[in-house]
């Protein structure tokens, strides 16, 4: 039995309704408890803000893609390199950095728990192997089926049931927790060379259309009973003008499930703009929040851009080539057969691009624009907005005004024309943002049940304690303290263990990976169809027993079992 | 003050030096200057016998005079910003890395990667220099920024690869492929070279020797005539590299 | 014992449909392997148990004598070198990063001789690529390039590319067309649509001028470039352009030949302007099982795909400079620990003699050319056929090699913890 006290800390626990209370939280063996025994350890936080550990609903940090974002890039991982300090490995690298130097970071922010946005299930394999080298956070893998054949298949056929029978041989072989669609459909195109331009348009040879996709995938999802909600990446993403086919995409949504979204759109920001062209970009932001703001259905994150140096990496193939041919730096593409596809690029977000000031203030404006703060989650699609390090300064600009007019002045002044952002007052507070970096994200997932994203009795001891007063700070005012706040906590709590204090990593990690697995009845066990084993031998290039990621790969592996209705 | 640093003798001269720190402006204090000898960090005073004459209030005033088995010493001068580094024999690689200000002096040849991503200052060698003479790292798109860079003898392969800005000078021959990924500045070499400038995308490159194995993918370009040592010579001008954007300048020798 | 599926641990192919038969802890027949799968799981001679050198001959020490004499030469080291890895399972390459960190070593795999350029190149620029199945799939047109699949990489063209059926190609050796450029003729050239016959050294020269045709440029290419036809290489623009789906392979042909890696910097360029008109990808032809997922390995501990030099405490990578060979050309090295790999037999003469100059470990199932130049060799389990573990084939699709039969040596990874573990505790006291 181990036993951890904190006492005397500022909670805001938005799941369990508290709004900030000074209270003590008992901890006994990784969970949170009712009360200690005596002689417990005691932290003081002092008064500090203390909230659960923090969770990131749709970042990039682990399997092939992230991997080949370093490997490219040897000019960005001399540009964050930390020598071995401690327990503290040698780290490299600023926008993407190694699995170490993302966990020590996120670590010493106070998360606990990362989604990673994509993993492509030809090669989950490579992502469970980062994820056990990502040692400070439960790890979660959204699973792609944009360009999935057997989906497309079961799509074109009108046949839900199989497409749920599909996803669920798929999660429970690599050991994936979600589904995510990138740009469906536009990744098979992008096989050849092609994309699709909006939700109505039909996928060569497959002769499904986008919008049938999503359809299908939302009512697959309900069916299997998931955790989450389908997890989507709109089509045209980055293209002036591409907020029509995200209000589209919102219109396919259906109201299915009580507990939580039934469609997560990711990093909205890449899908609110106006116009036609890159002179004539402009922010939609208010049109997405209205559409937003009249449905409970669906739940969006930011994918906030910040300025500096990052690397863009997607699995959306035709996106990155489009940006390839602006920007004309280096470009790596990487098609995965059957599945979907992916690229890299890195960009430089400038103050003088008013391109890039217009990205900046539409993920502002969605975050502000958007009434309920548990319908928009704060991210950057780290890293293609901004390395995630970047999150302080994000909330700082969210909780103040004044900090927004101080930027204002630093960008290009055109910018003022073409956003709504300098005539929104709204400052979040404290709750808001305990809600955009933690609750929210615990209940879009649906891994509040598993005791994650609050502090009730039961939940798991993940809690973050920020060097932050609320008594004695006005954020709007001294939004260089939240920032310097945020970015590096006094306690990370994991699993009731002190993982990291006053921004150093202090013990080894011991993470875990979390997965879904819907239990389906015999007749559509995909193993036992002939047709599926047959068309999988024929066209992947491995064979099908040696698919499946073996259990060794996730050493602390934990599943949500579900009962599917089929 | 003049800062003379003469070399013990070391149980293992084949291990580098990794020297960093040796720039000017760590000597204005009595600053514990620290080496790196293979994986262990040794003081200054272990690898060098030192001698320090004369005062200095800012690091221009600093002169330090390298001298004994020199060749294996890195990083010397790498980010410099002002004084003198003079090295009386040979110098290890990536010496006056990110340099901005100052003067570096090699009396003896230079190993790879001098100047690499240089921005100011002045770095003169007088003997040869390896590959990478003035050139870029890995994966970034700009190499050298600024300063100039001026080698008596000859340099090795892939000299001033993605220069950017600033003047690289090659007295003797180039090896194969100098100025490649070229987008800016002036590379001239004063003799003989293979396959210069390939990809180029800007700046210009004049070469006073033979240049061998040209390129398919640059245009002729009419003649210019150039003054090169107190000399008029006229030379044969190229636009290319054509299989890229092919903005860049290529002068050779024609009489 | 019949086993189905089996992974062979031979190159980058990582074929996964070998079917082979176990008797007694041996194996006594494949299926479905080319002749060099054969060799590797029929022809499998092992040394017995770890030897030390003992003035010209060898004598037999236990493991645990062995291991500790390793930690003991790596801990006396300043500059530790640690060579090899393509021919081990990912999770002992794991520790080997670590392990190398924590001396302040450098780390180095067999990159540094096969495809390091191509890693270069693809940092200056990128890698447009794909799993082998999209080419299966989809691709009508391919091209090797310095690359000779039928000596290297048997199975190639029958399982991905030339005789490989597709979804969109139902007859792959009738639809496909086939491109072949090198400089000599090969067994694979005698069976290409377009044979470019490439002066020695011309690579570069033709790659550009392929690149200025497919810009519009071809006016000022002259009537032959680098030993090829003006027409020829118009030709090979257009079948390119008109292709649906490209597939270039390359291999050592190009990138060991003068200008390396700037010869695939140059074809990955022509891949990108062709990308302009159609669809094409690139890949290299890795050699070693799994050199590829060395270079996952140390890309997500270090940030590098080889050559890492930790001697600072921090990670730094600079080929040319922390690159094997040319640490021991320099004679800079003063230890060497070599796993899975044979730099005796594929390193320049003066690499080896400093190999033989300073304590060299070396841990290997075989006797190889590097036996002779080593101080201390450490047998192990072979992994594919006594050992198993994680490899990434060539297109960096990860596969679990299997384990076919427990033996009786330890694997790469449980020695290598071990060593690892003496370090540490060595350095904590």
């Amino acid at each position: 039995m181990t036993d951890l006290l904190v006492k005397n800390a500022y909670v805001i626990d938005p799941l369990s309704g508290i709004r900030g209370e000074i209270m003590d939280i008992a901890i006994r063996d990784g969970k949170i408890v009712e009360d200690t025994g005596s002689g417990a350890p005691v932290i003081d936080a002092g008064g500090c803000l203390t909230f659960p550990g923090g969770i990131d609903s749709h970042s990039h940090v682990c399997g092939t893609k992230v991997n080949f974002g370093r490997y490219m890039s040897p000019e960005d991982m001399r540009a964050g390199r930390t020598a071995r300090k401690g327990v503290m490995r040698v780290t490299s690298g600023y926008s993407v950095p190694t699995t170490f130097g993302n966990s020590y970071r996120y670590s010493t922010m106070g998360y606990t728990t990362v989604l990673e946005g994509a993993m492509a299930p030809l090669e989950a394999r490579h992502t469970h192997e980062e994820f056990t080298a990502t040692p400070h956070q439960d790890m979660l893998a959204n699973t792609l089926f944009d360009g999935n054949w057997a989906i497309m298949e079961a799509v074109r056929d009108k046949d839900v049931k199989r497409a749920a029978a599909i996803v669920a041989w798929t999660l429970d072989a690599v050991k994936g927790f979600a589904i995510k669609l990138t740009n469906p459909g536009g990744t098979e195109a992008w096989g050849w060379g092609k994309d699709v331009h909006s939700v109505r348009d039909e996928v060569p040879y497959f002769g499904v259309t986008p919008a049938e996709i999503i359809e299908t995938m939302i009512r697959a999802n309900e069916l299997l009973n998931l955790p989450h909600s389908v997890h989507i990446h709109c089509n045209n993403l980055g293209v002036p003008g591409n907020y029509q086919t995200t209000l589209d995409t919102i219109d396919l949504a259906p109201d299915l499930n009580r507990n939580r979204q039934s469609l997560y759109l990711t990093h909205v920001q890449f899908h609110s703009y106006g116009g036609s062209t890159w002179r004539d970009i402009s922010s939609k932001s208010e049109d997405i929040a209205r559409a937003v703001n009249s449905r409970p259905q669906v739940a969006i994150d930011m994918g906030q851009i910040m300025f500096g140096r990052t690397t863009t990496m997607t699995a959306d193939g035709p996106m990155e080539w489009k940006l390839y041919m602006l920007h004309h730096n280096k470009w790596s593409n990487h098609d995965v057969e059957l599945e979907t596809g992916s690229g890299i690029i890195p960009v430089y977000y400038g103050r003088k691009s008013l391109v890039n000031c217009v990205m900046w203030a539409i993920g502002l404006e969605l975050a502000l624009l958007i009434n309920d703060p548990w319908q928009c989650m704060l991210a950057t699609d780290n890293p293609n907005g901004a390395p995630f390090v970047k999150y302080p300064e994000i909330i700082a600009l969210l909780m103040s005004s004044r900090y927004r007019d101080i930027e204002r002045s630093a960008i290009d002044p055109r910018t003022e024309h073409y956003v709504p952002l300098f005539a929104i007052d709204r400052e979040l507070d404290w709750y808001d943002i305990a809600v955009m970096t933690r609750a929210a994200q615990a209940k879009a997932l649906g891994i509040e049940r598993i005791g994650k994203g609050h502090l009730a009795e039961g939940a798991e001891a993940d809690i973050a304690i920020y060097p932050l007063k609320p008594d004695e700070l006005d954020p709007a005012a001294d939004y260089q303290q939240v920032m310097a706040g945020f970015a590096k906590t006094r306690y990370t709590i994991k699993r009731g263990r002190v993982v990291a204090r006053n921004g150093e990593v202090v013990v080894e990690g011991a993470n875990s990976t979390i997965w879904s697995r819907a239990d389906v009845p015999p007749e559509y066990d995909l193993n036992r169809d002939a047709e599926f084993v047959k068309k999988f031998e024929q066209y992947y290039t491995v064979r099908m027993r040696n698919y499946p990621v073996q259990d060794i790969y996730l050493p602390r592996g934990y599943f949500i079992s579900t009962e599917a209705s089929l | 003050m003049r800062v003379t640093l003469k070399t013990r003798a070391r149980a293992k001269p084949r291990i580098p030096i990794e020297a960093e720190t040796i720039i000017p402006q760590n000597f204005l204090q009595k600053n514990d200057v620290r080496v790196y000898e293979g994986n262990k960090e040794r003081k200054l005073e272990d690898i060098f016998f030192i001698t320090i004459e004369g005062p200095a209030v800012s690091p221009d005033q600093v002169e330090i005079v390298l001298t004994g088995d020199t060749g294996v010493i890195k990083r010397v001068g790498e980010y410099m910003n002002a004084g003198r580094i003079i090295v009386e024999g040979d110098i290890g690689m990536h010496c006056g890395n990110f340099m901005s200000a100052g003067e570096i002096i090699i009396r003896g040849n230079a190993d790879s990667w001098l100047g690499r991503e240089m921005r100011g200052g002045l770095i003169r060698c007088e003997g040869n220099a390896a590959h990478y003479c003035g050139a870029g790292y890995r994966g970034e798109k700009r190499g050298m920024r600024g300063g100039t860079l001026e080698v008596l003898g000859n340099a090795g392969d892939f000299t001033a690869e993605y220069l950017c800005s600033g003047e690289v000078h090659i007295h003797g021959n180039c090896g194969d492929l100098p100025g490649v990924e070229m987008r800016g500045g002036v590379l001239t070499i004063g003799g003989d070279c293979t396959r210069p400038c390939g990809n180029m995308t800007g700046g210009t490159c004049r070469i006073f020797g033979a240049a061998h194995q040209f390129l398919p993918t640059f245009r002729r370009n009419g003649t210019e005539d150039v003054e090169y040592n107190g000399k008029r010579c006229r030379m044969a001008a190229f636009r290319g590299d054509v299989a890229n954007r092919g903005k860049g300048t290529v002068l050779v020798r024609e009489d | 014992m019949k086993i189905e599926d089996v992974v062979c641990t031979f190159c980058g192919c990582l074929c996964d449909d070998l079917v082979v038969e176990v008797e007694n802890n041996r194996v006594c027949s494949v299926e479905n392997g080319c002749t060099l799968a054969n060799e590797k799981f029929m022809r499998d001679h092992r040394l017995k148990n770890p030897i030390r050198r003992d003035g010209n001959g060898w004598k037999a020490v236990s493991y645990d004598e062995a291991i500790r004499e390793t930690a003991e030469i790596l801990l006396d080291a300043d500059r530790p070198l640690l060579y090899g890895w393509s021919g081990t399972h990912g999770e002992a390459q794991s520790v080997g990063v670590h392990l190398a960190e924590l001396i302040g070593g450098v780390i180095d795999n067999t990159s540094t001789v096969c495809h390091g350029p191509s890693i270069m190149a693809i940092q200056e620029v990128g890698h447009p690529g794909c799993t082998l199945g999209q080419v299966k799939n989809r691709a009508d047109v391919i091209v090797y390039w310095g690359a000779n699949p039928i000596d290297a990489h048997p199975r190639h063209m029958s399982r991905y590319t030339t005789y490989a059926d597709g979804f969109f190609i139902e007859n792959a050796f009738r639809d496909r067309k086939v491109i072949v450029a090198d400089v000599r003729q090969t067994e694979s050239s005698a069976i290409a649509d377009e044979f470019l016959k490439i002066d020695r050294g011309g690579d570069y020269a033709a790659l550009s001028a392929l690149r200025a045709i497919v810009r519009g440029k071809g006016d000022l290419i002259p009537s032959r470039v680098a030993g090829v036809t003006r027409e020829q290489l118009f030709r090979v623009a257009e079948i390119c352009m008109k292709a649906k789906f490209g597939a270039i392979f390359f291999g050592l042909g190009l990138t060991m030949s003068p200008g390396k890696y700037k010869n695939i910097r140059n074809a990955i360029e022509l891949t990108q302007e062709l990308n302009r008109h159609t669809k094409f990808t690139i890949s290299p032809m890795r050699g070693h099982w799994n050199v590829y997922g060395s270079n996952e390995v140390f890309t997500w501990i270090t940030g590098y795909p080889y050559a890492i030099d930790f001697a600072r405490g921090i990670a730094f990578y600079n080929p040319g400079e922390t690159t094997s060979v040319d640490i021991l050309m320099r004679g800079e090295c003063d230890a060497c620990l070599v796993v899975a790999s044979d730099p005796g037999a594929h390193f320049p003469r003066a690499c080896a003699e400093h190999l033989a100059r300073i304590p060299t470990v070396q841990i290997d199932p075989h006797v190889n050319a590097t036996t002779h130049l080593a101080t201390l060799q450490i047998p192990v389990a072979v992994t594919g056929i006594d050992a198993e573990g994680t490899a990434y084939r060539m297109d960096g699709v990860p596969i679990r090699a299997r384990k076919l039969f427990t033996g009786s040596y330890p694997n790469d990874q449980e020695i290598l913890e071990k060593i690892f573990a003496r370090v540490k505790e060595a350095k904590r006291s």
